[in-house]
């Protein structure tokens, strides 16, 4: 390990990674030396992600992956393991749902997209890490990509908040259970530049200046060099005593941890 | 009179002790009391409210579907004489206080506590939402301290009690100007059957020296959450833990 490569020899799988903050937080693990499995539902993003951090010089691969469904998250975890060796850093970020609903109109399916992909993705990405973060010990790590909306509730997409609130109960509750081998497992909270906050500033053009507005440091942040270098902190040595933890990074806007 | 003197109140959860003692304070406080549920293992606590002069009915209902929950709340309405205006939710399938290493969890019950608290939760709301809108209405969860604290083997539970709280605090903003608050009350974890002793969980001992008992130190705060004297509160969560976790 070096000072520019802090996660080289270590294998990560990031869900969600073919665009937004999945696609730059495997941006951010593979350009401090990390290899780095893009798991994409679909291949038209996810292989020119991984494409692109080849091109870096890094190493990545895509890997067609449905968080929702149990067998291809045990397949991509296997073919990670078997190609690389190891997995040392679970990354969940995988989402949909998000568009704007009333509570009491909410039907099966507009919970379950939100559920399925954030709580049940949550379960699986854990479940089938778990084995092989246990073999990584004090380098193991679990990270769950959630939301401000998780803490403070949402008025306009009010499911969005539950769902979010969970990853954070379920990071509390495995890092108190996977604390003894030495794991990690933190939540980050993001505001950034993806394809799901364009297309809300486009539905609803105040928002961008509200969001701006509310923000202390007067942007959205961006990918790979605000929210990747969050989650790749959380992976390397140095966050080794930070577990449990949820750290919220949106350049201040929600305040209320 | 009491402080819900003429209020019709639903509670779910009441045939567990901690959901019992808010329904016996709830009853004490002049509300007439629906218990929703099982109505068979809730016979009991009917009696009991029955034997201290307080009006109330058992409703059998499922508490994961919505309808059958709209139905129930019609009958309470009907059988308690007023439209249904508070409404305490403590019910929990009982497969989720069982503790198991996360390891050993599997899909079906990981699908029985995380979707089944949660279908409930949100059945309960929309049916909230149809007998209290523009009522002035009162919404209150019970959530358990550890879905702020988390604890080892029980995963899948604390998850399902963070997503409780924050399903509240969405209702709460987006029903605000529908005249319902939804508020959240949450006891130490000793009051629920899962293992857990507060300092399992927290450095600190209970300031006022224990987890309390559900009918006469959380009754009240359940009571006061549900009164006119609550109006301005909604999306809060109140820690009634003896002085535990001081969140927030």
């Amino acid at each position: 390990m070096t000072a520019d490569a802090p996660l080289a020899g270590r294998t990560a799988i990031v869900t969600g990674a073919g665009q937004g903050v999945g696609r730059g937080i495997a941006a951010a693990l593979a350009r401090r030396g990390a290899r780095v499995v893009l798991a994409a539902r679909r291949a038209e993003t996810g292989e020119p992600a991984a494409q692109e951090i080849r091109d870096r010089g890094g190493d990545a691969r895509c890997i067609v992956t449905d968080i929702t469904r149990r067998e291809d998250v045990e397949r991509c975890v296997a073919s990670t393991v078997e190609h690389y060796g190891g997995l040392e850093i679970m990354v969940h970020n995988a989402f949909q749902g998000g568009r704007l609903h009333r509570l009491e109109d909410v039907d099966a399916a507009l919970w379950a997209t939100n559920s399925r992909t954030a709580v049940w993705g949550s379960y699986y990405s854990a479940r089938f890490a778990a084995p092989h973060l246990r073999r990584a010990g004090t380098r193991g790590r679990l990270l769950l990509i959630t939301s401000p909306a998780g803490v403070e509730g949402s008025v306009n997409i009010p499911v969005y908040a539950p769902v979010k609130a969970a990853q954070r109960a379920i990071a509390k509750s495995l890092a108190r259970e996977w604390g003894p081998h030495g794991i990690t497992v933190n939540c980050v909270a993001p505001v950034a530049e993806t394809p799901a906050l364009a297309g809300a500033f486009a539905a609803n053009p105040v928002l961008k200046e509200r969001v701006e507005a509310r923000t202390a440091l007067g942007r959205v942040g961006d990918a790979e060099r605000d929210v990747g270098a969050v989650a790749a902190f959380l992976a390397s040595d140095d966050a080794s005593y930070v577990t449990g933890q949820t750290i919220v990074c949106d350049g201040g806007s929600f305040l209320g941890l | 009179m009491g402080a819900l003197g003429g209020r019709v109140a639903v509670i779910t959860g009441a045939d567990q002790p901690l959901g019992r003692g808010l329904a016996l304070a709830l009853g004490d406080a002049g509300a007439g009391v629906a218990l929703v549920g099982d109505a068979g293992a809730l016979a009991p606590l009917t009696a009991e409210l029955e034997s201290r002069n307080r009006r109330a009915v058992a409703v059998e209902a499922r508490v994961g579907e919505r309808e059958a929950l709209e139905r129930a709340f019609a009958t309470a309405a009907d059988e308690l004489g007023g439209p249904v205006r508070i409404v305490v939710h403590a019910a929990v399938p009982a497969v989720a206080f069982e503790r198991v290493a996360f390891e050993d969890v599997d899909d079906a019950r990981w699908d029985a506590v995380w979707e089944g608290t949660m279908t409930a939760a949100l059945a309960v709301l929309q049916a909230s939402f149809t007998h209290l809108r523009g009522s002035g209405g009162r919404v209150v969860f019970v959530t358990p301290t550890v879905s702020m604290s988390g604890a080892p083997g029980l995963v899948a539970y604390a998850a399902a009690m963070e997503g409780q709280r924050l399903l509240a605090k969405s209702a709460a903003r987006q029903w605000g100007p529908d005249g319902i608050t939804v508020n959240c009350l949450a006891p130490a974890p000793e009051h629920v059957p899962i293992g857990v002793a507060s300092s399992e969980v927290s450095l600190a001992p209970p300031a006022l020296g224990g987890p309390g008992d559900a009918e006469t130190d959380l009754g009240p705060v359940v009571v006061f959450l549900a009164s006119d004297d609550a109006h301005f509160l909604t999306g809060e969560t109140l820690c009634a833990d003896g002085g535990v976790w001081m969140a927030p």
